[in-house]
């Protein structure tokens, strides 16, 4: 199957500074991809490329477009937050459905009002009178409501509750996914993310450290919880990090085998955030 | 088509102050004046007695004479939806591709599958239609109150307001000229608004002065090494766009003269174009070189406003 991103040598720069240095990536449809990274690890950048925002280096297809020179056609079946509060502050929410629907051919009127209508949003307010969680639910009304193939979700939750955060991800599973629909998120929120993830990356300094399906995350990496007496034992398996909770050692390791580790203490499958620390001290080292 | 309607939709919708309620502060501001003359006049004078020999002196001019006054107040009381239009429009232009820059909601309308050139084309499209449109909509719902209120002055002083000055106009034709004069200066200012787009598309921050300093420190340096070199002053940069200025088709000077009324078109420094009121006079400069170099510095703007356009993001 034709991927639905594929990048190969995937660069941008501002002036000296490289945000982005040559990643190659491939995101087959179908997917809930998750790309995390710290602060300035260039996922915004790599987003806006994708996006079609910004000029970039190397090689880029998405939905076999150049997102640079085609942007306009690419959008027919990209949709995308960048960022919440990003809508025109002067703007009626009836006049915001009513453009995207004369610009957009995917829109549903209806699919967007029923969104709504979880929400105190009213048509007749003006964005800048809403505050910045209803503007997030606003996005994603309008967002959620479009029928794309590639839907690029970047913190789409930021200053929303967690009831509406809940909300928001059981639907984006439920209602919008499915097999010809993929959707890439970043997020600082990993814990609410990672169990609707099908893929990970990670990415630090503008390269990319992990690239991998959540499966394979699951047979790679096992976390393993011993008690002192033990610990220099686990040590000297290398694990990829070691931390200290009450009393008891953690580590975590990859590609060990699990029946060494088993006879060490308890085990089982690392959370996506213990993951990310492990992987990005490991790439400062 | 269906996406270019709704991005103007848009641009009115957005600049609803400018385009809606700043004409009908000025049909306002002169039916204020109507009224306020009325009551002076009547409180003054309640038998309406200087009025009804104004009426009977009026009535015994030629028709012609009538006809002209009228209708020279009609292209004169334009003026001044002209000049406040330009500022409008000027002020829109500025902002057009550097306000959702500043607030971000660029990210938005990117989101959308509109191109930048679709874009660029409603903002352009938006102020050489979309604004005289509603000025001009304002306009004649402003003569036509004004005609009613004068009509009602007319029959409480026993006269006929039909024969008086209703019948003796032909509101179309000042329309049509009015009309005419604006859409022809849409099209003679294009230079202009590339240049305001191209800069909107640009600046950093504060476009009013990325605007204005460069043709200004342009025409200094100009005429600072032309003085040098010759000793005499000649026309820099400033000089000709006051003289294109001066040269717009638009209706900008109004006067009447013991019933030989003048009106005309631009201010006439030079001797480029026949300034009185004919839709020929209007036309003609549209057909002219200057015209023609006039579109090919558009387009020179207008495609590095698209150029700059195509490459903004939010930061």
């Amino acid at each position: 199957m034709t991927p639905i991103i594929s990048a190969r040598g995937l660069t941008k720069r501002y002036g000296r500074t490289i945000a982005v240095d040559h990643i190659d990536l491939e995101i087959p449809p179908g997917r809930i991809v998750g790309l995390i990274g710290p602060n300035g690890a260039g996922k915004t950048s790599a987003l806006k490329a994708i996006l079609g925002l910004c000029t970039f280096d190397g090689e880029l297809s998405v939905l076999g477009k150049n997102p640079s020179r085609d942007r306009a056609a690419l959008m027919e079946d990209v949709c995308f937050i960048a960022d919440v509060a990003v809508l025109p502050r002067w703007i009626r929410v009836w006049q915001l459905i009513d453009v995207t629907e004369q610009i957009h051919k995917g829109f549903s009127r209806k699919t967007c009002m029923e969104y709504l209508a979880h929400t105190k949003i009213t048509p007749d307010q003006k964005v800048k009178q809403l505050s910045k969680g209803m503007v997030a639910q606003l996005h994603l009304a309008l967002v959620m409501a479009i029928e794309v193939r590639l839907l690029v979700l970047d913190e789409p939750t930021l200053g929303l509750d967690i009831l509406y955060r809940k909300q928001f991800y059981t639907s984006l599973l439920n209602d919008y996914f499915d097999e010809d629909r993929t959707i890439l998120i970043t997020t600082h929120q990993v814990e609410e993310i990672e169990h609707i993830l099908t893929d990970l990356i990670f990415i630090q300094d503008g390269k990319i450290v992990l690239e991998s399906s959540m499966e394979e995350v699951e047979r790679r990496y096992l976390e393993l919880m011993v008690h002192p007496e033990f610990a220099e034992q686990a040590r000297s398996l290398k694990p990829m990090y070691e931390r200290e909770l009450f009393g008891r050692h953690i580590f975590l390791y990859d590609s060990v085998d699990r029946e060494q580790l088993a006879a060490l203490g308890e085990i089982h499958t690392p959370s996506v955030a213990d993951l990310f620390v492990a992987t990005m001290k490991r790439g400062e080292s | 088509m269906k996406r270019l309607i709704a991005l103007i939709r848009r641009e009115y919708w957005e600049n609803k102050g400018a385009f809606r309620t700043t004409p009908l502060v000025i049909g306002g501001i002169y039916i204020a004046f109507l009224l306020m003359s009325i009551f002076t006049t009547t409180h003054i004078d309640s038998d309406l007695y200087t009025f009804r020999e104004a009426v009977r002196v009026m009535g015994e001019q030629p028709d012609a004479l009538r006809g002209t006054i009228m209708y020279q107040g009609m292209l004169g009381s334009s003026v001044l939806f002209t000049v406040v239009m330009s500022f409008v429009v000027f002020f829109y232009l500025l902002g057009a591709l550097y306000d959702d820059r500043k607030d971000r909601s660029i990210l938005f309308w990117k989101s959308l599958p509109a191109s930048d050139t679709l874009t660029i084309a409603s903002k352009l499209i938006t102020a050489m239609v979309l604004a005289p449109l509603t000025f001009l909509v304002v306009m004649i719902l402003t003569h036509i109150i004004m005609a009613l209120i004068g009509s009602l002055m007319v029959l409480s002083a026993d006269a006929n307001p039909w024969t008086l000055f209703l019948s003796v106009v032909n509101p179309f034709k000042a329309w049509a000229m009015i009309a005419a004069s604006w859409f022809a200066q849409s099209i003679w200012a294009l230079p202009v608004y590339g240049w305001l787009l191209l800069v909107s598309a640009f600046a950093p921050r504060v476009p009013l002065l990325f605007a204005t300093l460069p043709p200004l420190v342009f025409a200094i340096l100009q005429t600072w090494i032309e003085f040098l070199r010759t000793f005499t002053l000649k026309n820099n940069i400033v000089g000709v766009i006051g003289n294109w200025l001066f040269n717009s088709p638009a209706i900008l000077t109004a006067e009447v003269h013991d019933g030989h009324g003048e009106i005309a078109l631009g201010v006439p420094l030079t001797e480029n174009f026949d300034h009185t009121v004919t839709l020929a006079n209007i036309l003609d400069r549209l057909f002219s070189v200057q015209m023609l170099a006039g579109l090919v510095i558009a387009m020179v703007f207008l495609a590095g406003a698209l150029w700059l356009r195509h490459r903004a993001t939010d930061n």
